[in-house]
């Protein structure tokens, strides 16, 4: 069933939409709250919509920014879930109380996912630049949970927590969320800035993954995810999808604030606008994504065995600190024999 | 033993690869890598081919044997044949969490 020649969807699956840049925290590792870009006005904004679903996109997960600073997005949820899309979010968590929670469930949000990057309160509160932030978002999850709404904790992995990764899923699991997302560290926007301070080296990555992977194999009490390409090295499939290397451009693409479409959130390179362009003449014809779809390995890469399950890993860590998205992935730890 | 789809797997038939396999299957030509459907769960994608994505339109609480009965008048294949090819793709299904038998 997973070997159709090159198959390649008539349009993306899921859309990631940034639908403010304004955020109410202050995180070291952000790529997006500095972002000078527009907001769209909701009534631009559900022409847009309705044009995604037209496309045959099936779900939306809205993001930002702190997507809930957007007075509208109950409306914006709503008329996405009117048309027939599946509805999701990545927030903080600090807006969340139970009439809150309420209200994203009647606005068809069905999975609301929330960012914890620790299971220590203060670790979490100096990453995040709020205190107090590690009470709310805990509370969030278990307001989400009584509304009926499916959570995850998405964990973005660096410095302040790699060597806690058995802590970090007693964590989810205490607090009963479906998925536990681990993220790899991207260097953009800020993230590039800080990513002396924040980033792994390859070797910490590979003892990362190493026991990460040791973990979600014992681990039947939760979902977690590795999104990570590199981990083929570890003789690891990302998942069981036919999609190898990064899925940004093959699954999904991101829509900033302003309406520009980029291959991913962490890839500022703009392919076009969801204002101006037909969404499945873009997907189809976009040179751009045509080139991360057909990477060519260069470097240790072109005598890597796992080329074709990990295709030089995250696209977007390739460009952010090489400038060539065909370059291997700076977290890779193969040396060359 | 009924066949329900995963409520959380998201889908949609891919129209122009179906007109595709429908016009090759006319012309008597093997349609059988050609992806027809997409399916989407937990960020992964599974794409089935027109066999596999009129066998995933029927699990809506069918039995195997009635899937079975109706494709029989879609497709060209010995009954026994089909029977065989849509127990295994079911049960691939099954152990990947896009349906449930209830
Ligand atoms: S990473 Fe997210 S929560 Fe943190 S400042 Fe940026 S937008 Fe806000
Ligand atoms: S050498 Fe390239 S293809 Fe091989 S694991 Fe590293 S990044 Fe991936």
């Amino acid at each position: 069933m997973s070997d159709m020649d090159d198959f390649l969807p008539g349009a993306p699956l899921t859309i990631n939409w940034a639908v403010t840049n304004k955020c109410n925290f202050k995180c070291s590792h952000c790529y997006s709250r500095n972002d000078p870009s527009d907001e769209l006005d909701i009534n631009v904004l559900f022409k847009c919509i309705e044009g995604v679903a037209k496309a045959g996109v099936l779900s939306i997960n809205f993001g930002g920014g702190e997507p809930l600073l957007r007075k509208d997005l109950m409306e914006i949820a709503k008329f996405s879930s009117q048309n027939s899309m599946r509805v999701s979010m990545n927030s903080n968590g600090f807006l969340i109380d139970s009439g809150k929670a309420a209200e994203l469930k009647d606005s068809g949000f069905s999975k609301v996912g929330i960012s914890i990057d620790s299971h220590m309160p203060d670790k979490h509160d100096n990453f995040r630049g709020i205190k107090g932030s590690y009470e709310r978002a805990v509370k969030a999850i278990s307001c989400l949970s009584e509304a009926g709404i499916e959570t995850s904790i998405s964990t973005v992995i660096c410095k302040i927590n790699h060597n806690d990764v058995d802590a970090l899923i007693e964590f989810a699991i205490k607090n009963k969320v479906k998925n536990l997302n681990f993220h790899n560290f991207k260097c953009s926007g800020l993230g590039y800035s800080n990513k002396d301070k924040l980033d792994l080296t390859a070797e910490e990555w590979r003892d990362f993954y190493l026991h990460a992977l040791k973990a979600k194999h014992k681990t039947e009490d939760i979902d977690i995810s590795l999104d990570d390409p590199v981990i083929a090295l570890l003789g690891a499939n990302k998942n069981d999808s036919m999609v190898k290397g990064s899925i940004c451009g093959k699954l999904s693409l991101n829509i900033k604030s302003n309406g520009d479409i980029t291959p991913c959130g962490f890839i500022p390179m703009v392919i076009g606008s969801i204002i101006k362009d037909d969404l499945k003449d873009l997907w189809i014809n976009s040179p751009v994504l045509e080139r991360m779809r057909k990477k060519t390995p260069k470097g240790k890469c072109v005598t890597c065995d796992h080329y074709t399950e990990c295709l030089g890993g995250c696209t977007a860590r390739a460009i952010a600190l090489t400038g060539d998205m065909n370059n291997p992935d700076p977290h890779c730890w193969r040396h060359e024999s | 033993m009924k066949i329900f789809r995963n409520p959380d797997v998201m889908w949609r038939e891919e129209d122009e690869y179906k007109s595709r396999a429908y016009e090759g299957l006319e012309k008597g030509e093997d349609v059988e890598k050609i992806g027809t459907s997409v399916l989407y769960l937990n960020g992964m994608m599974l794409s089935l081919n027109i066999l596999g994505t009129e066998i995933w339109k029927r699990c809506e609480g069918s039995m195997l044997d009635e899937i079975v009965s109706e494709l029989a008048g879609i497709f060209d294949v010995e009954p026994i044949v089909l029977k065989k090819d849509a127990e295994a793709f079911i049960a691939e299904l099954k152990e990947k969490g896009y349906v449930r038998y209830g």
